[in-house]
């Protein structure tokens, strides 16, 4: 493309041309990230739940943080690469789960303060708590691209998360279950819609 | 009397780089490359006159060994790129 001067209607066309074709491009993002966490969490579960149901020791639990093992998977990867065009939606999105992640760290910290200060490390409420930050992160995601699976899939997390939380405000004991529950709330909640987005980044480059 | 139209925008390829730019939040070099289908030495040297005028903020970093290159439309950038669309319509009575 040479640098010439050209009409005012053909600058018009250019204009709409280029706007047509980067958004059609542009449309939806990839699910890769909803399936890392999805699958990494459903594992977890099953780990998790299999130790604790076999050796009755809730230390197991602490199986979950392997999953920021995902996150600093994702981190050095960033750092590796950069995408060669970043959207307003992809910012959006990234910064959703920038706050859903700060989330996370900060309950880890205040738990560990307050066990710190107390004695007793009590992270059970990590379990419904995480439920919820990730389920608000995807329905957000949802609202952002459009996708009624993103939106409403969370909600078996937020129905499971209440519970918990009842349960827990009741006084009982996490129950081994919980940790199944959990990854099946991440299928339902991340897995399911990873695919349906890949789904539909695959229908829309092939349509391009 | 009709608006002049900004010369530094009336430019088939400054036009089509700031409307790219105006549609995403930051675009590489590369990206640009592949979408204008102009020359690298072109696109670099339009590239840094939309820079020097502020209308475009270039960032560049090594990424493993790699320089990269990302663009993205300053305030300034999207002011002129509408007065232009503005200036555009009076010239086709739009």
């Amino acid at each position: 493309m040479k640098t010439r001067a050209f009409s005012e209607k053909e600058s018009l066309e250019l204009i709409t041309q280029m706007l047509q074709q980067t958004r059609q491009n542009l449309e939806i993002g990839s699910g890769n990230l909803f399936l890392y966490y999805g699958y990494a969490a459903v594992v977890l579960s099953v780990a998790v739940f299999a130790a604790v149901l076999l050796t009755h020791q809730s230390i197991w639990a602490a199986g979950w943080f392997l999953m920021f093992v995902v996150w600093i998977g994702q981190l050095v990867a960033g750092r590796r690469r950069r995408e060669a065009v970043v959207t307003f939606m992809d910012r959006a999105i990234a910064q959703t789960w920038q706050v859903v992640g700060m989330l996370f760290a900060l309950t880890v910290v205040v738990i560990a303060a307050i066990g710190w200060g107390t004695g007793i490390y009590d992270f059970a409420l990590m379990l419904p708590l995480s439920l919820l930050y990730a389920g608000i992160g995807t329905a957000v995601t949802g609202v952002i691209v459009r996708v009624g699976a993103l939106v409403y899939m969370p909600l078996v997390a937020f129905v499971l998360a209440i519970y918990m939380l009842v349960m827990l405000a009741a006084g009982a004991s996490p129950e081994a279950w919980w940790h199944l529950g959990f990854g099946g709330a991440f299928l339902v909640m991340m897995v399911v819609p990873g695919h349906v987005l890949n789904h539909k980044a695959k229908r829309s480059c092939s349509r391009n | 009397m009709l608006p002049e139209l900004n010369p530094l925008i009336h430019s088939q390829l400054r036009l089509s780089i700031m409307t790219l730019l105006a549609v995403v939040a930051e675009a590489d070099f590369s990206y640009l490359r592949e979408r204008t289908q102009a020359t690298a030495g072109n696109l670099s040297v339009q590239l840094d006159k939309l820079s020097r005028a502020g209308y475009i903020q270039l960032t560049k970093e090594f990424v493993g060994k790699k320089s990269h290159t990302t663009c993205r439309l300053t305030d300034e950038g999207r002011r002129a790129l509408e007065e232009y669309v503005a200036a555009l319509k009076c010239y086709l009575n739009l």
